[in-house]
């Protein structure tokens, strides 16, 4: 059979499911329950993340899937008073903010990785983009088993290292 | 002559797409125009975000690698609030650092040439005797106004000053 003909064939026969794929949409009535890594101890992750991730010229903007609000950057308190500026101390409020920000990124995934007590982080964009394992525009910011590493994996695992996360914010250049 | 054709197709497509990016064309258009009496040149269009046209692009002004406006008074966008003569000191991920001195408006510019930071970096501005911090760092636009611009708010901390009277640059 000629090469041409192969396509023409796929195209006949394959084309009718491609348009029902491309058609369906999930049942109305679906629901995902996410497993969510803990909220309790997320303070000093989301710290650490504001700190590395969250000024406004990266991850502090309304214009990423990965928005973060606090210290570095977008402020969550529509309030041009001078403490809310960038620049000054995140509040809790970002801080919940910041938390929902990062566990409706892909919640299936991260279901999977938190019942799994932090096994195979590396499923979830966060920690690939994070150590430059996937195209990141901000590059490489964590290496395995570094403090900003841990302490975002040792979250996702249900046993958060306040420790790592404290060692890997503020930023301190050399 | 065939292989000569197809390279000048594609080097015409590639410019055409580097000429016809909406997004940048927009944003450009809306810095608006010279101000009067002023031309092309390190005084002009202080307070704006120099890297979104000097960014090395075909057919561009030349490249900057770090470049902004420092003024005076916070949230005053005027060359005459220009802070002439400020230091702009910047030290990167590497611990390497560059300083620039703000001429007459308070624009400086970095080039490829004189520096290249790794990312993040750290900046204080000495001006008058007073040395002042920025309280965060830069994540990788070499823009100041980038994230510094009227009005101040929950995206931006204004314009780049050093009078703020509490030692340090949002």
């Amino acid at each position: 059979m000629s090469a041409r003909r192969s396509l023409l064939l796929a195209l006949v026969f394959g084309a009718p499911f491609g348009v029902i794929a491309a058609c369906s949409t999930p049942a109305t009535d679906g629901r995902f329950v996410e497993t969510v890594p803990d909220r309790a101890t997320f303070e000093p992750v989301a710290k650490m993340l504001v700190d590395r991730c969250g000024t406004l010229d990266c991850h502090g903007t309304t214009f990423r899937n990965l928005r973060l609000y606090g210290s570095e950057g977008l402020r969550f308190e529509k309030d041009a008073s001078p403490n809310l500026l960038p620049g000054y101390a995140t509040t809790q409020a970002e801080i919940e903010q910041d938390y929902q920000s990062v566990v409706g990124l892909e919640p299936e995934i991260m279901s999977q990785v938190v019942s799994q007590r932090g096994a195979a982080p590396e499923r979830l964009t966060l920690i690939r983009k994070g150590r430059g394992q996937e195209d990141h525009k901000g590059g490489s910011l964590m290496a395995v088993g570094d403090d900003r590493d841990t302490c975002l994996v040792s979250w996702l695992a249900g046993k958060t290292d306040t420790a790592a996360c404290v060692r890997a914010a503020p930023l301190q250049n050399p | 002559m065939k292989r000569a054709a197809l390279l000048v197709a594609s080097a015409s497509m590639a410019l055409g797409a580097l000429a016809c990016d909406p997004v940048h064309s927009n944003e450009v258009d809306a810095l608006g125009g010279e101000a009067s009496g002023v031309g092309t040149g390190p005084t002009h269009r202080p307070g704006q975000p120099c890297l979104l046209c000097h960014d090395g692009k075909i057919g561009d002004p030349p490249q900057f690698n770090v470049a902004g406006t420092v003024f005076v008074t916070p949230y005053v966008i005027a060359p005459e609030n220009g802070a002439g003569g400020a230091i702009v000191k910047m030290t990167d991920a590497t611990g390497a650092s560059h300083a620039a001195t703000t001429n007459d408006v308070g624009n400086f510019y970095v080039t490829p040439n004189e520096w290249t930071p790794a990312y993040p970096i750290t900046v204080e501005v000495d001006y008058g005797g007073v040395t002042t911090t920025m309280k965060s760092h830069i994540g990788r636009d070499g823009s100041c106004a980038g994230c510094h611009f009227n009005p101040a708010g929950p995206s931006s901390p204004g314009p780049v000053a050093v009078g703020w009277g509490d030692g340090g640059v949002p």
